[in-house]
């Protein structure tokens, strides 16, 4: 652990996770394909993952708070795809599409 | 002294519960009770008068003004309290008054229950109205006896409940439960008065209890314009309770309710609540400047004006609940004057003989099944017993002498004479005597002598069973005696120390002795003979003078007649000025209130959700912008915050 502080700064993880996050937000805004959308879903959380992990190490080495949430995340984020994948494996099986701008019938 | 109230209290909730399974609805309980409950204000009243007279109030002392209280007995006890705040107290408090209006209100009680077993008996609500009665008797005790305001309060107000459910009993006929709202209605305009006199005097006493408020009044304690205040509102109470001029359309009206209900409530009890609180209260009332005036001017006005109406009313119900406004105008007169011992010597004899007069006005109802003096007639010889009964009851209101009417007026005009009122006040009052008498016989002749007017009704009418016949000749009897306790000698064997004078202590005089003033009495007797010669003239055969009286001014006979067009003016007053004004209220309800407020704020937000709704496109990335636009809102906001 020492080690890697050593090498590389703080700042560094930190820019990592706010790239990702960042081509997330971008893939969620931008793409019509459900599956992407999941797919950007989960850049997200690991941006989100990374800073916990970093943050962790650097600040507070002797506690593993960070990265025991960090596997949480990872394990809700695995049920949370596992259950999307399915809902838009129906959706595709019902209207043959998974363009989520075709999928609109819930609204007023 | 609680077990007073208590027993027709029992009896009440007792019949209410059960009467409809037992034998005979139960009136035997209610009776037994109302029988062991005058037994005990015997009792009671003995001891009271025993230890009254044994404080042996000296002569010196009763001239001082304000020097000589009533002596009464008090006891009381915690009712409930906010700590640091207010202490409320219950209890009693029985003096010479109290006695008088105990004695009157458990015996008239009883006799108009057992009169009530033959006039009602068989009838629907039988039960219930013995019920009602006992509550009536119940809170009118409690009434009597209570020593704080609050409490006073409470029973005066249960007192008119039950009044109006009396009024109604007959509660399949539209008039009677119109006459029981007019009496509640009319009562609740005096009764708000007498509730917010209370709680200024509360305000500025700090204590519900009557005596302490009495001595703060006297001691100039209270501030004089509350003082005034409450002492008119605490009069208005008074006013509507007893219906006293402004107030007194409700009690013609009542005559809708049974006739033992007519004798009971609004002659002998509760219509005398008001002069009893009256008299309760008047050395605050006398405190205040322009007060006994007042009360003077209304009983005056009650006086003259029920006398003159009483004059051409045809149903006898009528004509005899027109001369209890009479007699409470004259009470009320008295009181004004300060001769609380002549108004309640006259309470005490007029109990006795308006029951009377009720209950055998009731038999003949009973026995005629007709209201109507125009259609009575010749009833002496087929009513042997009521016909004479009811001639005692009706001379004892004219005040002939010697019956018990006559010394208690005579008080009256004796307490004027000697009042600080201006003599105008006794010449009002003197003239009042005749047309009372005029009244008097003329309900008399057109019921019992003459030329049966209906002869199918003359047929029919026969006398009424023992039951009704029984209480009516014991009232005649008081009637006829119980003006003599004015005498010194009558008043030390009943008990009573010094004579009723002495007894109820009479405020502007000291505890004097029965005197008769003899120009006075001449005076009422004559014209009271006067009256009653003129009477039998005007009315006797077939009424000739009257009719030629009515023809000869048919305007005026037309206003007696429809009783100053009174009810109609607030008939109008209600339809211009009530119902108007409700009219702009209902508006304001119906627009403001229920359009814009109500309406409105379902309406407003019925329209911003619809507005609303279209934000539900529907679609994914429109939700999902929202979502990252509104994070990055919360974060620039956040750290735009932090600075």
């Amino acid at each position: 652990m020492e080690v890697v502080s050593q090498e590389i700064p703080l700042e560094h993880f930190v820019m990592l996770s706010m790239v990702l996050f960042s081509i997330g937000v971008y893939g969620v805004l931008a793409r019509r394909n459900a599956v992407l959308i999941l797919m950007s879903v989960e850049l997200m959380l690991n941006a989100v993952s990374i800073n916990l992990v970093a943050f962790a190490v650097y600040t507070a080495p002797s506690l593993f708070v960070g990265i025991i949430f960090a596997i949480f995340v990872i394990t809700i984020a695995a049920a949370e795809v596992g259950l999307a994948l399915a809902v838009v494996l129906r959706v595709f099986r019902n209207r043959g599409t998974s363009n989520v701008d075709e999928v609109n019938a819930l609204k007023w | 002294m609680w077990a007073l109230p208590a027993l027709p209290a029992a009896g009440f909730v007792f019949l209410l519960l059960t009467s409809q399974f037992l034998p005979r609805k139960g009136d035997y309980v209610a009776i037994g009770l109302m029988l062991a409950a005058f037994v005990l204000v015997l009792i009671t009243g003995k001891n009271v008068a025993d230890a009254i007279g044994d404080r042996s109030l000296s002569l010196a002392d009763c001239f001082n003004v304000g020097g000589c209280p009533l002596a009464g007995s008090e006891r009381s006890w915690d009712w409930f309290s906010v700590p640091g705040y207010i202490d409320i107290r219950i209890g009693t408090y029985v003096d010479q008054i109290t006695l008088v209006m105990l004695f009157c209100v458990t015996f008239v009680g009883l006799m108009v229950m057992i009169y009530s077993t033959g006039y009602l008996r068989g009838d629907r609500r039988y039960g219930w109205f013995y019920a009602i009665v006992s509550l009536f008797i119940a809170s009118m005790l409690t009434l009597v006896i209570a020593d704080n305001l609050l409490l006073l309060y409470g029973a005066w107000e249960l007192v008119g409940l039950c009044s109006m459910l009396l009024i109604g009993y007959y509660n399949d006929r539209q008039s009677a439960a119109e006459a029981a709202k007019k009496a509640f209605v009319t009562t609740r305009v005096g009764d708000v008065g007498l509730l917010i006199g209370i709680i200024i005097l509360f305000v500025q006493t700090h204590t519900f209890n009557i005596q302490q408020i009495l001595a703060m009044a006297e001691a100039g304690e209270i501030p004089r314009e509350w003082l005034t205040a409450s002492a008119v509102l605490i009069f208005a109470g008074a006013c509507g309770k007893s219906a006293q001029f402004p107030l007194h359309v409700w009690l013609p009206d009542a005559m809708e309710g049974p006739t033992p209900v007519s004798a009971l409530i609004h002659a002998a009890t509760m219509v005398v609540a008001g002069v009893y609180l009256v008299a309760r209260m008047l050395p605050l009332m006398e405190v205040v400047r322009g007060m006994p005036e007042l009360i003077t001017g209304i009983g005056l006005a009650t006086t003259i004006l029920a006398a003159l109406i009483g004059l051409a009313q045809r149903d006898i119900k009528r004509v005899v609940a027109y001369s209890t406004l009479n007699s409470l105008g004259l009470m009320m007169v008295a009181l004004g004057s300060g001769a609380v011992g002549a108004a309640m010597l006259y309470l005490f004899a007029h109990a006795f003989f308006k029951a009377l007069l009720f209950l055998s006005a009731g038999s003949v109802i009973h026995a005629t099944e007709e209201q109507d003096v125009d259609r009575l007639g010749g009833l002496w010889s087929k009513l042997p017993i009521t016909g004479p009964v009811f001639v005692v009851g009706a001379l004892a209101m004219a005040g002939l002498i010697p019956l018990s009417g006559y010394w208690a007026k005579d008080e009256i005009l004796v307490g004027l004479r000697h009042g600080h009122l201006t003599p105008i006040v006794l010449a009002a009052t003197v003239i009042s005597l005749p047309i009372t008498a005029l009244y008097m016989a003329r309900v008399v002749m057109l019921t019992f002598f003459g030329a049966p007017k209906d002869a199918h009704v003359f047929e029919h009418a026969h006398e009424s069973p023992p039951s009704m016949t029984l209480p009516t000749v014991l009232l005649a009897v008081l009637a006829i005696v119980s003006g003599f306790v004015v005498f010194e000698g009558v008043g030390e064997a009943l008990g009573f120390h010094s004579g009723w004078m002495g007894f109820v202590y009479n405020l502007a005089e000291g505890p004097e002795e029965f005197s008769v003033d003899w120009t006075l009495s001449l005076l009422s007797v004559v014209l009271v003979g006067l009256g009653l010669a003129g009477g039998y003239w005007i009315w006797h055969g077939d009424a000739a003078p009257a009719r030629r009286a009515a023809a000869f001014s048919p305007a005026g006979y037309r206003l007696l007649l429809n009783r100053f067009y009174i009810d109609e003016a607030y008939q109008w007053a209600i339809d211009h000025v009530v119902l108007a004004a409700g009219q702009v209220v209902a508006v304001f309800d119906r627009a403001i209130v229920n359009d814009t407020g109500v309406q409105g704020t379902g309406e407003t937000t019925s329209f911003f959700g619809w507005l609303g709704k279209y934000s539900q496109t529907g679609r994914l990335p429109n939700y999902a912008l929202a979502i990252v636009v509104g994070i990055a809102v919360i974060v620039i906001v956040a750290f735009g915050y932090r600075g």
